[in-house]
């Protein structure tokens, strides 16, 4: 009677295992058709291989749990987006953490408190040269987070990710021409942020 | 309110009435002409105020500045692994039913791989250049052969007339069938 249930038991664990399988092997096929892309995206953001593997598997995670598991309607879209934010995110905490890092070691050299100046001054303090390029990757990082969202998204769509206007419009629910100026708001933005910075 | 109708196609009717179609392409090869020579960074009056307006000078050097950080930012290479690792490191943290499928063992050790159009781009000017001596071929066979036609049916005409004068019209006819 015992077996008889063990038996019943183990073909219920296969059919569920199954049916799981059928009906999310479509984050697998996400992955091998965005992985790619979502990589060499996360990568120019991060800059840090580590960091780009823990946002990728954050990413395919809310994906797997989206809508209880149900493939949303849109899976570029999702995936490109929720990458995006998970990567921001995380330099921000970056960010923070190098901060609150210099400081903690200003102060300890100093003898006092750091006054709350500019927030990039504070975690990239005097360059030595204006053109090094790790200076000017990190600066424009920095600065890429603190960019209004609708304005940061089509940066990190259209020029880290390569995508076309068309491609960044579908993905963002706008227009292709919005998505250029959203664009030329951004790099204003980015410009005049960056030219104060000496 | 702006003017919209500056630009806007002349009717049907107007159409029409126009004595040279090609005036109109002329007009706009024109004015595209002198908007590019009279706009832009490039133009003389351009340059000539950025020399002396450090507002702009500051605005394009700020400009050059994103654009030189997102060309760095895109130039760095990263491991040819990555994809890999980041494959694994994202199913791992996957349903167990889907961990083990073939596809998942596959996108573990999955290398990046150039586009169509990346792998293919070392061919595009070899291939430019091959459409280009297809189409002066092509241009070449359709001129000599619409001369020839011309050629022949000139030498004919010229026959016949010689035929009619000399022994008569019915029998130049009859040789020189229309």
């Amino acid at each position: 009677m015992f077996d008889k249930a063990l038996g019943y038991g183990l073909v219920w664990d296969v059919t569920v295992s199954d049916t799981i399988d059928e009906s999310q092997q479509w984050i697998l096929s996400a992955m091998q058709k965005h992985g790619q892309g979502l990589v060499t995206m996360l990568w120019r953001i991060l800059g840090n291989e580590q960091d780009v593997c823990d946002a990728y598997q954050s990413t395919f995670l809310h994906l797997a749990h989206c809508q209880s598991g149900q493939k949303p309607q849109h899976v570029k879209a999702y995936v490109f987006r929720t990458a995006s934010n998970v990567a921001v995110s995380m330099l921000r905490r970056r960010l923070v953490e190098r901060k609150g890092l210099s400081a903690a070691i200003a102060g300890r050299s100093s003898g006092k408190a750091v006054s709350s100046g500019d927030a990039v001054q504070d975690v990239f303090p005097s360059p030595a040269n204006e053109f090094d390029s790790k200076y000017l990757q990190d600066i424009l990082r920095c600065y890429i987070t603190r960019l209004p969202e609708h304005l940061r998204d089509v940066i990190t769509l259209h020029d880290l990710a390569e995508l076309p206007y068309e491609q960044v419009g579908k993905i963002l629910s706008i227009s292709a021409a919005t998505a250029r100026v959203y664009r030329c708001k951004a790099i204003q933005l980015l410009s005049a942020w960056m030219s104060k910075e000496r | 309110m702006t003017n919209t109708n500056v630009f806007k196609e002349p009717s049907f009717a107007n159409r029409a009435q126009s004595p040279e179609p090609n005036k109109c392409r002329r007009i706009r090869a024109y004015l595209y002409r002198i908007v590019n020579s009279s706009l832009g960074l490039d133009t003389g009056w351009a340059q000539k105020h950025i020399a002396n307006c450090p507002r702009c000078q500051s605005r394009i050097v700020g400009i050059s500045k994103v654009e030189l950080a997102l060309s760095l930012v895109k130039s760095q290479r990263h491991d040819l692994d990555l994809l890999m690792r980041a494959n694994a490191q994202a199913i791992g943290v996957l349903k167990h039913g889907l961990r083990q499928t073939p596809k998942a063992e596959k996108l573990k050790s999955t290398l990046p791989e150039p586009t169509l159009s990346e792998r293919f781009s070392k061919y595009k000017h070899s291939a430019a250049n091959v459409a280009a001596c297809l189409a002066i071929l092509l241009l070449m066979k359709i001129g000599i052969f619409s001369s020839m036609d011309k050629f022949q049916s000139r030498s004919q005409e010229v026959l016949k007339q010689y035929y009619a004068r000399h022994i008569g019209q019915d029998l130049a006819d009859e040789i020189f069938p229309a």
